[in-house]
């Protein structure tokens, strides 16, 4: 095999980036003398048209049936070289990559030994590439309907924006109504518009829309299928269950937020006048702020990340809590116009639009603004017999550096966001994976933060990470755009990289049933054999590797071609030794 | 001499008998050999010298069958002295194959295999420290015996071979098939190929029941009541009939005893030992790794387990020392 | 020159292949001893592959896969956690140094812990001197 392919190898040396460290001419000396090897050629930008052009045109110069592209990651430029040698008449398969930059060129410091180590990476290209086969996207057909789980806002947003479209969406909520936690909501911030109203108007067009159907206290049960061609069963009242069939799902299930009693310094549970921003809300929505005894607090102190960006709760930030508390300043003001507010900070994170303006004229009024560390947070304890107040808070302020003890009748504790205690099941339900934090996991942070790891999956909102109302609506729009695109396109083309089992070597042992983390492997039971349904497979190989028999081939990642990478960046070595 | 009998040899290296036992267990059909066949050697069964074989043209036989893995010079040197002489070279049963039960050894050195059997063995006489010696001055004369090799080898690592039966030993049934085949004269396989095996592993012929695995507990096959309608490896009990080519008519699980084996790795695989422990491992049902511990804590001697027959052919082939 | 460690690294594309990725966009230094090989998942990672690769020659093997729950693949990683185990039980039998073979977790923003981690390994196994499977396999071809 390997004398028959003719491979056009092609050593980038990025400008400096890789030419600074590893000699690309001595890459090109020593690869071009490999079996299989037809030309072999150093340019400074691969990546540019140039250098794609090069390619092309030596595809047909040369007949090259194989390319190697020792440049960058693969993750940075494989789908740039796939179209290239695709357009050169090659399929893209046929193209591998060696990263002599991100893992060479740019963490070494010996020139020597870069090179040689880009020599034995290309080296492994060039032996791997020749048992590359040539695979063609498979597609399938695309179900319209959708189904959205969790009527927050999010849902909401998403359910309505297909509805729009004319699509027919199933909007399952667990709870008895729609509205999730912004119902919980008195104002927003920063421009302080009800949530009420925000909200009032989305429900009323869902639950009129005959494109939506709401399932009220309802949870999916099982969900089966691939992208496209899901099917889900839905239990509602806890008995009655609905089948229904979908093409896509988004995931809008929110957040629940962070348990302000595992803070044993704030007295959380302990003094009755240590509320939550929940419990404030509540207040707020109802039109009075009171203490337990009803009397009209006079000093109110708002304590900042509760649970968030600390080292024995949660690391991360819940990013909407600092405007909260400016928004605080503002209700309590309305409610009790002589109460005397304090807020207690450890950055005050105003990163939104209009946010700092609303920083600004919220710092303009009564609040007086303290910052602490966020290791040494404050304590509240019991104000002594006899005082006016009922509490006092102590802090540490990192300004002035002085310790201050702070009056207070009421302490809001701004609790920040965490993932769901059912986000595992929900996880499990529709395959998708979360973070440490218990957040889903989007398909890249940066260019595909709706998408997840399983296709037709979609993640909206603050069920994957701490989110405002203007970030988690413009999810939920991201989500339907990306799906009436796939539904536009009436079909969808799946990567043809998948696992599959060759037939006459499976016994039937059933190993690899149970190894399949998205249920995509089917056991004929009169056959005796196991299939692997190809567009439900993610291609991780696990049962590849898992495979008993040898049975189960990984596209694009075989056994044989590993080994010739194994044996690639080796016999380098060896012939170096 | 009728030449247009088939001229063959049977040879045992390092081996048990068991092979050559298994050629007698094909009962009447053995008589149909001897009718078709010129015999010029086979240890187990028929006197013939190697100084028989030696006077032989290159290439005069029509087939040797050797079984028993290279364990020192004379096997070696057979295996050499019949591939000269030999049109076809079959490796016969496990140890020809992939080493055998004898490549095992392979864990040890010989210094420490020797120190075992002529040393520290009980039943040696206190004092007596012989060990084999390849030379021996007796008398002013020199006595030589075969030089015992620091590992065991499997047959074509020392000699070509056109084809492998497997089995320890290789099923009375198939052997018959497959010297009928060579008697009738019809086209023969590929060089290289395995003959008298399945493509498929043994499960494929297991009747016991198979179901989605997962294991909690291994076992020994005492340490359990078995189910005997039920797949062994979801019994806990580490079977390799999943990882091991079918065609031994399913003696072991049959009997209630697990595949450890014998017929070698299937079509596609390097190495057995190395699938065994990849899906034995798959389907342990934990995500701790303190509980994984435990469950593997079950599985005694891994080794013998991976490579109860194919050590002297897996990847590593031996011990490092 | 001394004795230099060749270490071949299997990496899952998307957590440990991103973090060795990010230890190069970030210019983190660490030792060229590495190759590593890209697969999906490190549940693909065969316990062959780590045979192949020592009997090829190498003196040590890394595995990298995304942290237990991290998994692109939700649960791919616990196979590699289940597999090295028995793995390692097999190489300790046949005379293989603790140190040669290893299993870690590095998550796609953990360039630093990367580079920490190859280097560790790198040193380790300089100590320890090279392997001797490949030698001894190749010797055992010429002297019985």
């Amino acid at each position: 095999m390997t004398t028959e392919c003719k491979i056009g190898v092609y050593v980038c040396s990025c400008g400096t980036n890789i030419g600074k460290m590893v000699d690309c001419d001595a890459v090109t000396g020593y690869t071009k003398n490999l079996p299989g090897v037809a030309v072999c050629k150093s340019y400074k930008y691969m990546c540019s048209n140039p250098g794609q052009e090069m390619i092309v045109k030596d595809i047909q110069r040369y007949g090259l049936d194989r390319v190697v592209v020792a440049a960058c990651s693969p993750r940075m430029h494989e789908p740039t070289f796939r179209a290239a040698i695709s357009h050169g008449g090659l399929n893209p398969y046929y193209l591998e990559m060696a990263n002599i930059r991100e893992q060479c060129s740019w963490v070494h410091d010996d020139h020597q030994q870069a090179t040689d180590k880009a020599k034995a990476l290309t080296c492994a290209a060039v032996k791997r590439v020749p048992f590359h086969e040539p695979f063609d996207m498979q597609s399938v057909p695309m179900n319209s309907a959708s189904l959205v789980i969790g009527g927050g806002v999010a849902g909401l947003t998403a359910a309505l924006e297909l509805a729009d479209a004319n699509q027919p969406v199933y909007l399952v909520e667990k709870d008895g109504k729609l509205g999730g936690n912004l119902a919980r909501i008195d104002l927003t911030s920063p421009y302080l518009d009800s949530a009420k109203d925000l909200l009032a108007e989305r429900i009323c067009r869902v639950t009129k829309n005959p494109k939506i159907t709401v399932m009220l206290n309802s949870e999916v049960e099982s969900i089966s299928g691939y992208v496209g061609n899901f099917k889900a069963q839905i239990k509602s009242n806890g008995e009655a269950v609905t089948d229904i069939e979908i093409g896509s799902i988004i995931v809008c299930t929110g957040f629940r937020e962070f348990d302000a009693s595992k803070v044993g310094e704030y007295g959380y549970g302990r003094f009755p006048n240590v509320v939550t921003s929940f419990d404030l809300e509540k207040m707020l929505k109802e039109g009075r702020v009171v203490m337990k005894d009803g009397k009209t607090p006079k000093y109110v102190t708002i304590i900042n990340c509760v649970g968030s960006r600390s080292g024995k709760y949660n690391r991360y930030c819940s990013r909407v809590c600092c405007m909260t508390a400016l928004k605080y300043a503002n209700g309590i003001k309305s409610a009790a116009p002589d109460a005397f507010i304090t807020n207690l900070y450890t950055d005050m994170n105003a990163f939104g639009k209009g946010c700092e303006d609303f920083y600004r004229r919220s710092a303009e009024r009564d609040t007086i603004f303290m910052m602490f560390d966020k290791h040494a947070p404050p304590t509240v304890s019991a104000a002594g017999k006899g005082e006016h107040f009922n509490m006092l808070v102590k802090v540490n302020e990192i300004l002035s550096g002085e310790e201050v003890e702070i009056p207070a009748d009421m302490v809001v504790l701004m609790v920040g966001m965490e993932a769901r205690e059912d986000s595992m099941n929900v996880a499990r339900l529709v395959n998708i994976s979360r973070d440490k934090d218990g957040w889903f996991i989007e398909s890249h942070p940066k260019l595909d933060p709706v998408a997840t790891s399983t296709d037709g999956v979609f993640i909206a909102g603050a069920c994957a990470s701490p989110k405002d109302i203007p970030d988690t609506v413009a999810q939920a729009r991201a989500t339907t755009a990306r799906i009436l695109a796939k539904i536009c396109q009436g079909e969808i083309w799946v990567e043809p990289v998948y696992a599959e089992i060759n037939e006459d070597l499976c016994s039937g042992c059933r190993v690899c049933n149970e190894l399949c983390p998205y249920s995509a492997i089917d056991y004929d039971p009169v056959k005796k054999r196991s299939a692997i349904i190809s567009v439900m497979c993610k291609s991780c190989g696990g049962c590849v590797a898992g495979c008993p028999s040898g049975a189960i081939k990984a596209r694009h990642f075989t056994d044989k071609q590993i080994f010739e990478q194994i044996e690639g960046v080796l016999e380098w070595a060896s012939s170096r030794a | 001499m009728d030449k247009k009998k088939l001229q063959i040899a049977l040879y045992w290296g390092a081996a048990c008998g068991g092979c050559d036992v298994s050629v007698l267990d094909t009962n009447e059909f053995i008589l149909d050999i001897a009718a078709a066949c010129d015999i010029h050697m086979w240890p187990i069964a028929h006197d013939g010298k190697y100084k028989d074989i030696e006077a032989l043209e290159d290439g005069f036989l029509d087939l040797a069958m050797y079984n028993g893995a290279v364990r020192n010079s004379e096997n070696e040197h057979i295996a050499h002295l019949l591939r000269k002489k030999s049109k076809v070279m079959v490796a016969y049963g496990s140890c020809a194959h992939i080493g055998g039960i004898p490549g095992l050894a392979n864990t040890f050195t010989r210094e420490e295999i020797f120190e075992s059997a002529y040393l520290k063995n009980p039943s040696i006489q206190e004092g007596n420290k012989t060990v084999p010696q390849p030379q021996t001055e007796v008398d002013g004369g020199e006595l030589t015996i075969p030089a015992f090799y620091k590992r065991v080898y499997k047959l074509d690592d020392v000699v070509d071979v056109d084809y492998y039966i497997p089995g320890c030993p290789p099923a009375p049934e198939q052997c018959k098939a497959v010297l009928s085949l060579i008697v009738s004269g019809q086209p023969l396989p590929p060089k290289g190929s395995v003959v008298g095996a399945s493509e498929r592993a043994l499960c494929e012929d297991c009747q016991r029941k198979k179901d989605e695995k997962m294991i909690k507990q291994f076992f020994r096959p005492w340490q359990i009541i078995q189910d005997p309608e039920k797949c062994l490896l979801e019994q806990g009990i580490v079977c390799a009939g999943s990882a091991t080519r079918s065609g031994c008519g399913v003696r072991c699980p049959d009997s209630n005893m697990p595949c450890r084996g014998c017929y070698g790795p299937m079509p596609n695989v390097v190495d057995q030992g190395a699938k065994i422990i990849s899906s034995v491992s798959s389907i342990i049902d934990s995500q701790d790794p303190e509980e994984i511990d435990k469950i593997l804590s079950g599985i005694h001697d891994i080794t013998g387990y991976a490579y109860r027959f194919g050590m002297a052919g897996s990847l590593l082939q031996r011990s490092v020392r | 020159m001394g004795f230099e460690p060749r270490i071949v690294g299997f990496l899952c594309n998307w957590c440990s292949y991103t973090g060795a990725d990010l230890a190069g966009t970030s210019r983190i230094k660490y030792q060229p001893n590495v190759s590593i090989i890209r697969v999906m998942c490190s549940a693909r990672i065969d316990p062959t592959f780590v045979l192949k690769a020592l009997s090829m020659g190498a003196d040590g093997v890394v595995i990298c896969g995304c942290h237990p729950v991290d998994c692109h693949y939700i649960s791919g990683n616990y196979k590699a956690m289940r597999r090295f185990p028995l793995l390692k039980k097999l190489l300790k039998e046949f005379g293989v140094e603790d140190e040669r073979v290893r299993l870690e977790w590095v998550s796609a923003s953990e360039g630093q812990r990367f580079s920490e981690v190859i280097n560790d390994m790198t040193d380790k196994i300089r100590a320890l001197g090279p392997s001797k499977i490949r030698v001894q396999l190749d010797a055992d071809k010429v002297e019985r």
